[in-house]
């Protein structure tokens, strides 16, 4: 327990120097302005701004990009309520009834409990992080690489059952993405492989490439697509701060929500992605008169933005406890990290104990300051969401050739956007999903290595991987879930919780 | 409900076309990784070689694509089937590549690209990259361009120090003694934004009722 207190006071003493404060808030205001505008998620944003860290140490340069990430979450949440477009996948949930709400003149008070519950939240999911980051990483330590294999394919499997539609698309998709990963120079033997004699392809594909055409150019490409249809609410937001009865109705919710998404965020294969559809799908169920959902309920707000938010920033957990990335945002961390040189992992929080506990300091910071900053700022925020989209694409696209072509100032790997694009473009328009993909593509190198590393081990013995009880453990998981998942009861359960 | 759609669709015995292409694509995809490492040695379990995961791999994707073919010529899919546009994806893409050429050489046998700078590929990109809108407008995408790229400039070149080339190099080359890389950098981005904010008042009236009308009809 003390020692709890005293690295979270070791972590404030680091985020609140003057300069880390400076950049936190750098980052939370431009996530949340990136955040705001339609069509530009966080990945997409992450990516695009990853050069501007480049210049700074370590612990700023992390803690200005947590800032980004969890700026962007809060934005997509002010897009959805008053414009009726989820800013991102997991702000879909909030459309339903926080735009009924604007339409009733309740934009403020919305806009005020998905703050505050995203608040709420924030602090329970920096002390859940605080508080478990110690005994997991303790765990890591006990983890070879037959069980690291096996955590990560059972994120892989937690990942199909998480991803919306079909199950074998999900699947080609996150094969795919392994396949992607294996392009280049093979680590142990130095061959290349899949290359096509390009230079470029030697080191393997660059994940912010990939993430950057996938997401960022394939989103410009679907959305010229869509007739624009924006519905930015026209009535006055109204007062920001919720009455009693807002309170009284939405502290449970709040308290609910917050620990769903805490422990779906800590799950390997973005379970963080689930927390707001299951904080809806709870509060519904447990609500007196379900009939208001969807007409305006404030605890129809108020669940899945603290189930968001604290999903959001538990998915923190495995990548700096056992340098797993669990979603696409915190492979872009790993990819920030190594640039400043350090390794995702369990020696993370031993090696550079300033960097690990100042950056889980800095995302109470954040909250605060997303608290205090965004509220009142909600009226330039609105004019922003005016700007039309025909202008605002081009503006996205130069800002995303800028931020490719500085990561290492190859002007091929920006060419190579261009091409992931049209790639991202095409498979959803075939009915894929590309979240898959990049999850395939971030676990996949990691799961090879650690596959022949304890085939080596073993002497080439494949019963390596269920002679320890832990791996088996999560080997049966796995496989539990996915037979289950292909049940088709549990589908038409699980399209119900996509579409509701 | 795409369903009753696609029994009457014309399409003959294909219930979801979608599904088969998606098929053929995984198919082709399996097919090519593993024409690629052919030649790698598979390696032993013992040894893992450098093609055994990638094939491996690539033989369950096709096993994947040839159940999505099975399911698209028997099962309608459940999604609607989508629409392909080409003027976005073409413009976009020339646009990304128009950059990527113009901002620093690149070698293509004996072909050199020249190095124009991001004051050149900036306002290409966005004006090239804008008409991927049908609702484009020259204009505006112009006032854009100049407004957005001297910021850049400043922001990245100026500020952050990134190597990313921002004026031409034959300037860079030939600029005159006295002056610094950095300082024609600001004169050039404040020139730019001079431009633009001349050309966003002298041409104010023509397009700023359009704008308006455009806001109301969203209502």
């Amino acid at each position: 327990m003390m020692d709890f207190v005293s690295n979270l006071g070791f972590g404030f003493a680091v985020a609140l120097t003057l300069k880390n404060i400076g950049l936190c808030f750098i980052g939370c205001i431009v996530g949340t302005l990136v955040g705001i505008l339609p069509g530009v998620g966080p990945i997409a944003t992450i990516a695009m701004l990853l050069p501007i860290t480049f210049g700074l140490d370590p612990v700023g340069a992390l803690i200005m990009l947590a800032g980004i990430y969890y700026g962007a979450q809060y934005g997509g949440s002010t897009t959805a309520i008053l414009v009726n477009i989820p800013g991102e996948a997991t702000a879909v949930v909030t459309t339903l009834d926080g735009h009924q709400m604007a339409k009733q003149g309740r934009a403020g008070v919305a806009l005020g409990i998905a703050a505050i519950g995203s608040f709420v939240a924030g602090t329970f999911a920096t002390l859940t992080i605080a508080a478990l980051a110690k005994p997991l990483t303790g765990l890591a330590l006990v983890f070879g690489p037959s069980e690291y294999f096996a955590l990560m394919l059972m994120g892989l499997v937690l990942a199909v059952v998480l991803a919306h539609g079909s199950v074998l698309k999900a699947i080609a998709m996150i094969l795919v993405g392994i396949l992607l990963s294996t392009v280049g120079v093979d680590i142990e033997t130095g061959q290349d492989r899949m290359t096509l004699g390009l230079d470029f392809l030697y080191d393997g594909i660059d994940f912010a490439v990939l993430a950057m055409g996938v997401f960022g150019i394939a989103e410009i490409l679907r959305n010229l697509d869509n007739v624009e249809t924006r519905d930015v609410v026209r009535q006055t937001i109204g007062r920001l701060l919720p009455g009693k009865e807002d309170f009284k109705q939405s502290a449970m919710p709040i308290a609910r929500g917050t620990i769903i998404g805490s422990i779906l965020g800590i799950l390997p294969g973005n379970g963080a992605v689930l927390a707001p559809f299951a904080s809806y799908s709870l509060e519904k169920k447990l609500a007196k008169n379900p009939s208001r959902f969807g007409k305006g309920a404030i605890e129809g707000v108020a669940g899945p933005e603290s189930a968001n938010n604290s999903g959001a920033q538990t998915s923190f957990i495995p990548l700096l406890t056992l340098g797993i990335p669990p979603n696409a945002v915190m492979a872009l961390m790993v990819g920030a990290m190594t640039i400043h040189g350090i390794v995702p992992g369990p020696l993370v929080m031993t090696n550079t104990p300033d960097l690990f506990w100042g950056m889980i300091a800095s995302m109470w910071v954040g909250n605060l300051m997303l608290l205090i900053i965004n509220l009142p700022m909600i009226g330039m925020w609105v004019r922003l969401l005016k700007v039309p989209y025909q202008l605002m694409f081009p503006a996205i696209l130069m800002f995303c050739c800028i931020g490719i072509f500085s990561i290492n100032s190859e002007p091929v790997q920006v060419i190579v956007i261009a091409v992931f694009g049209l790639v991202g473009y095409s498979i959803s328009k075939l009915g894929f999903e590309p979240a898959p993909l990049l999850l395939g593509f971030v676990l996949g190198r990691l799961m090879e290595e650690n596959f022949r590393r304890a085939l080596l081990m073993s002497r080439g013995d494949m019963m390596t991987f269920i002679a320890s009880p832990i791996s088996a453990t999560l080997l049966l998981i796995a496989v539990v879930v996915l037979v289950v998942s292909f049940m088709p009861s549990l589908r038409k359960s699980r399209d119900e919780v996509f579409t509701e | 409900m795409t369903s009753q759609n696609s029994a009457t669709r014309p399409t003959g015995r294909i219930r979801s076309p979608q599904n088969v292409a998606g098929g053929v694509v995984l198919l082709l995809l399996a097919l090519f990784a593993i024409w690629l490492t052919i030649d790698l040695p598979r390696g032993t379990l013992n040894s893992v070689g450098p093609a055994m995961l990638p094939q491996a791999i690539a033989a369950l994707i096709g096993i994947c694509g040839i159940a999505l073919l099975i399911s698209g010529l028997t099962k309608p899919s459940d999604y609607e089937e989508a629409i392909w546009t080409l003027r976005g994806p073409l413009l976009v893409t020339c646009s990304i590549v128009i950059f990527a050429l113009t901002i620093k050489p690149m070698h293509f046998g004996n072909l050199d690209t020249p190095e124009l700078g991001l004051v050149i590929s900036g306002p290409l990109a966005i004006i090239i990259g804008g008409y991927a809108s049908p609702e484009a407008r020259l204009r505006d995408l112009v006032l854009l361009a100049l407004a957005l790229t001297p910021f850049c400039m400043v922001l990245f070149g100026d500020m952050l120090n990134l190597p990313i080339p921002i004026l031409p190099r034959f300037v860079g080359q030939n600029l005159l003694a006295g002056i610094s890389y950095k300082t024609a950098l600001r004169v050039t981005a404040a020139v730019m934004f001079g431009i633009a904010v001349i050309l966003y008042l002298t041409t104010r009236g023509s397009s700023a009722s359009l704008q308006v009308a455009k806001h109301d009809e969203v209502k």
